[in-house]
């Protein structure tokens, strides 16, 4: 029998206003997507893509998303990613853009994937600061990171993300 | 009221934006012949864009608020095949 292939896709909302980020929910999310595969691949689209999507995690703090869907639609689903243009919520419209990151077949190389990316997204941070104020801030946060190794699942590392 | 060439054509790309999205819509399809008479028409279509274009079709069921239905009488990759609807031949 076959197997049950899901993709999961990484991928950062993109906005100037600093407010949209913490509108950020999951449902909102998932609306602005699935509304967008509509548009672009109409009823047929979003039938094929619904079966099994899913907002899976969310970081509103660095706008990290990590969505789930078929394997069988997956390439629907990236191709109208860049037709995201903005989030609703509560009567608001913030514009913004989806940036995919990474497509993996399990959450876990998409965890990996974001825990590098993070990795270097901190370096370049510190690369692109202003001032000493901002400097101090992102080495502090960076020296403060920890691994934390869970009680429960043993073997499973998360990276404390410091920056917001 | 029945629809005249251009209108038949808003049609056909209205039955794909409906199904297949923007996408669909942008599926380039011509409508080589027309008749208002029969509504009847000879499409062209990338073989690549069958499926979109019949599924399309074959799931649109109105036209200015009034019940329709396509019938898609003959399919063929040559245009002369379709001057003889094989359906039709009787054997003497």
């Amino acid at each position: 029998h076959a197997a049950l292939s899901r993709r999961y896709v990484l991928c950062e909302v993109v906005s100037e206003d600093s407010r949209c980020r913490q509108c950020i929910e999951d449902r909102t999310l998932g609306l602005a997507v699935r509304d967008a595969i509509a548009r672009v691949h109409g009823d047929y689209g979003l039938a094929c893509c619904s079966i099994s999507f899913t907002v899976k995690y969310l970081n509103a703090y660095t706008g990290t998303v990590l969505l789930r869907c078929r394997k069988d639609s997956y390439r629907l689903l990236c191709s109208a990613l860049p037709f995201v243009r903005y989030l609703e919520t509560r009567a608001q419209r913030y514009p913004c853009f989806l940036n995919t990151l990474h497509v993996g077949g399990t959450i876990r190389t998409c965890q990996k994937f974001l825990i590098q990316y993070n990795r270097t997204q901190l370096l370049r941070l510190l690369q692109n600061c202003t001032n000493e104020e901002e400097r101090q801030c992102i080495q502090k946060s960076l020296l403060s990171c920890s691994l934390t190794e869970e009680q429960s699942q043993s073997g499973d590392e998360e990276e404390d993300d410091g920056t917001e | 009221a029945r629809p005249n060439a251009a209108q038949f054509k808003q049609l056909v790309v209205t039955a794909l934006r409906e199904l297949h999205g923007e996408v669909g819509a942008a599926l380039p399809v011509d409508v080589l012949t027309y008749e208002e008479k029969t509504l009847s028409a000879i499409l062209r279509v990338i073989s690549s864009g069958l499926v979109k274009l019949w599924s399309a079709l074959t799931l649109l069921g109105f036209y200015q608020n009034r019940r329709c239905a396509f019938r898609v009488l003959q399919t063929s990759p040559f245009l002369l095949a379709l001057s003889g609807n094989s359906r039709e031949l009787v054997l003497d």
